[in-house]
C-alpha cells in the first residue's frame, strides 16, 4: 500500500466532510499497516492502543512466538514459592477478540527497512508502513566465562524472562539442602528491572525462612550499592531475614563453573554456591541488535522520545527495554507500557498526517514484595523537555514508600491485574 | 452535574489545550480545524492513558482488582482529588507522589477524559 496515496485520499475526503472523524473515514479505505514485534508490556500495549486511538482505522499485526503473556513483575513470588506461574499468565485472546489485532504466532527473523517488510520464522513476509520493535532484552553470556554452557545445562539459570526458567529456578531452591547457598549475581546497571534482583533476594530468603532456615542467600552485586530502593531492601534484609541475606557490593562475576558450582570474581576469592542465579550484562533484544539498530555503544537503541522512532531506520519505532532510556528512566514493564502509549499516539498521528504530541508524559510505578504481604514502591513522572529533546523526571514528584507496608501489597496486586488487562486484555 | 456546567468545563478544557498548543507554536492562529480536533483528541487520550497502567484502560479497573476505582468519579471529583494530592491536602501511598508530576492543565484534561460522562 502506498501511504502517500492513502493520506491524499483521506485528506480529500476530510475536506469534503469537515468535522467528521478522519480516522473513521480512513477505515473505509485501504488501511495503513503496522507490524509490532514482541508482545510483552511494550509491544502488546502498542498494538492495542494503535487500534484504540485510530478507531480501528489502522491494521495491526503482532508477531509473538508465545501463546500467553507471562508477567516478569511478580515472578519473584514464583521463585519464592508463594505463587504459581499460572497466576501471572494471561492469554493473548483479548487483543484479537476485543481489539482486532492480528496475532501471528511466530518470530521475526529478518527486517528489510528499505522494502519495509519483515520475514517470519515460517518464511512469510509481512509488509508495513510502520514497524514497532519490542523484543525486550537479551543476555551477553560472553561477558562471563562458562556462563553460556552453565546456563544451557541448567547449572546457572537467569530466570529474567518469566516462564519455564522461573519455575525451574524455584525447583532448584526447593531441591537445595538446608544450610545451602543461593547466589544471585547482578550486573552493572543498566539492566532490566533495577529492583528485581533485590526483591528476588527477599523472596528466596522468605522461602528459606519457612523451609530451610540454615540456608543463606548471597547477593553478588557488580554495582557499588543496591541500585534501587536500597534503604528499603536493606531494612527488609535486617528486620525480616536477619543473618540470611549476605549482600556483597562491587562484586563483579567474571566466570562460573557449572559442574563444580563455583563463581569467580574480578578481585575476590571464588565462591561455591548450591544454586547459581547469574545475571550477566544485558543488551537490546537480539532482533534490534542484529538489525543494526542498537546504535548506542552497540548495546541499546537510540530513539527520538517524541515518537520512539529509531534514529537509525525510517518508520521503525522501538519501545521498552531495548532502548537507550532517558535520564532516570528505568527499564521496567510499567515504563514499557507507558512508552507504548506515546508510541501508539505518535504512530496514529504520523499515519494521519498531523503533528505528534509535542508534550508527552510517562510515569513509572514499581512495587516490590519484601515478603508475601509487605511491599515497597518507587514511582516517578517524566515530562518531555523540548529543549533537551528527552524525558526528564519531574523534580519533587515521585519517590519511595516510607517503609514496607501491607496496604501496598493490595495495590501491587491491583496494579498487576490492571496493567495486565491494560496490556493484553 | 448539569449539562451547562459540563459544557463550561469542556469549553475551558478546549481553550486551555489550544493555549498549550499555541504555546508550542503548533497553531499559528486560533482557528481550530478538523485536523487539530483529531490531534487534540489523541493528545488528550495519550495523557489520560498514563493513568491506565494502574487504574485500567480508560480508567475502568478489573473488577475487584484492589486499586482505588476512579471510573465512578466525575471529572470535577477526579480533578479535585488530583489537586488535593498535588497540593498536599490529601494523603496517599503513591498518588501524592505521582500527582506532583502533572501540571494543573494536564490534571484538568485527564479529569475531563476519564470523568464519568
Amino acid at each position: 500500500m502506498n501511504r502517500r496515496i492513502f493520506l491524499g485520499q483521506s485528506a480529500a475526503l476530510l475536506g469534503a466532510s469537515a468535522g467528521m472523524n478522519k480516522l473513521a473515514l480512513a477505515s473505509s479505505k485501504t488501511k495503513a499497516k503496522v507490524v509490532v514485534v514482541g508482545a510483552g508490556y511494550g509491544g502488546a500495549t502498542t498494538a492495542k492502543y494503535i487500534r484504540m486511538l485510530s478507531n480501528n482505522g489502522i491494521e495491526v499485526t503482532l508477531v509473538e512466538p508465545n501463546s500467553d503473556f507471562i508477567s516478569c513483575p511478580l515472578s519473584n513470588l514464583v521463585i519464592g514459592g508463594s505463587q504459581q506461574i499460572s497466576a501471572l499468565t494471561t492469554p493473548y485472546d483479548g487483543l484479537s477478540d476485543k481489539y482486532g489485532v492480528n496475532m501471528v504466532k511466530d518470530r521475526v527473523t529478518k527486517i528489510d527497512a528499505q522494502k519495509k517488510t519483515v520475514t517470519t520464522g515460517n518464511g512469510s513476509t509481512l509488509a508495513y508502513d510502520k514497524l514497532v520493535l519490542a523484543p525486550g532484552i537479551d543476555m551477553n553470556f560472553d561477558a562471563i566465562e562458562g556462563l553460556a554452557e552453565a546456563s544451557r545445562d541448567g547449572n546457572a539459570l537467569q530466570a529474567w524472562k518469566a516462564g519455564p526458567e522461573t519455575v525451574a529456578l524455584h525447583q532448584q531452591l526447593a531441591d537445595m539442602p538446608d544450610g545451602g547457598v543461593f547466589a544471585i549475581a547482578i550486573p552493572l546497571a543498566p539492566y532490566r528491572c533495577p529492583p528485581g534482583p533485590y526483591e528476588r533476594a527477599c523472596q528466596v530468603a522468605h522461602y528459606m525462612k519457612q523451609n530451610k532456615p540454615k540456608s543463606k542467600v548471597i547477593v553478588l552485586d557488580a554495582n557499588p550499592d543496591v541500585a534501587s530502593k536500597g534503604k528499603l531492601f536493606k531494612a527488609a534484609w535486617n528486620d525480616i531475614y536477619p543473618g540470611m541475606v549476605d549482600y556483597r557490593p562491587s562484586h563483579r562475576v567474571i566466570g562460573v563453573d557449572g559442574k563444580n558450582k563455583t563463581i569467580r570474581f574480578e578481585f575476590e576469592d571464588e565462591l561455591k554456591a548450591d544454586v547459581m542465579n547469574i545475571l550477566p550484562p544485558m543488551h537490546a533484544g537480539n532482533l534490534v541488535k542484529e538489525a543494526g539498530l542498537a546504535n548506542m555503544n552497540d548495546r541499546w537503541a537510540e530513539v527520538s522520545f517524541l515518537n520512539f522512532a529509531s534514529t537509525q531506520a525510517k518508520d521503525v519505532h522501538i519501545v521498552g527495554d531495548s532502548i537507550q532510556t532517558a535520564p532516570r528512566m528505568p527499564k521496567s514493564g510499567h515504563m514499557a507500557n507507558q512508552q507504548a502509549k506515546v508510541t501508539a499516539a505518535a504512530i496514529v498521528a504520523e499515519i494521519n498526517d498531523f503533528p505528534v504530541n509535542p508534550n508527552p508524559v510517562v510515569t513509572n510505578t514499581c512495587y516490590s514484595f519484601v515478603d508475601t504481604n509487605m511491599v515497597v514502591h518507587v514511582a516517578s513522572v517524566h515530562q518531555y523537555d523540548s529543549e533537551k529533546a528527552t524525558f526528564l523526571a519531574v523534580k519533587g514528584a515521585g519517590g519511595l514508600s516510607p517503609e514496607a507496608n501491607q496496604l501496598e501489597s493490595v495495590y501491587a496486586w491491583g496494579w498487576a491485574k490492571n496493567i495486565w488487562s491494560d496490556t493484553v486484555a | 452535574m448539569t449539562k451547562v456546567q459540563n459544557r463550561k468545563i469542556e469549553t475551558r478544557i478546549r481553550y486551555s489545550v489550544i493555549g498549550v498548543l499555541m504555546g508550542f507554536g503548533l497553531l499559528g492562529h486560533a482557528k481550530v480545524n478538523a485536523e487539530t480536533i483529531d490531534a487534540q483528541r489523541v493528545y488528550n487520550l495519550a495523557l489520560a492513558n498514563t493513568c491506565a497502567s494502574c487504574h485500567g484502560t480508560n480508567g475502568v479497573s478489573v473488577p475487584g482488582a484492589g486499586v482505588p476505582v476512579i471510573n465512578d468519579l466525575t471529572a470535577e471529583q477526579i480533578a479535585e482529588s488530583m489537586r488535593g494530592y498535588k497540593d498536599g491536602g490529601r494523603e496517599g501511598t503513591i498518588m501524592h507522589q505521582l500527582a506532583k508530576g502533572y501540571t494543573d492543565e494536564q490534571i484538568e484534561i485527564i479529569a475531563q477524559v476519564l470523568g464519568k460522562k
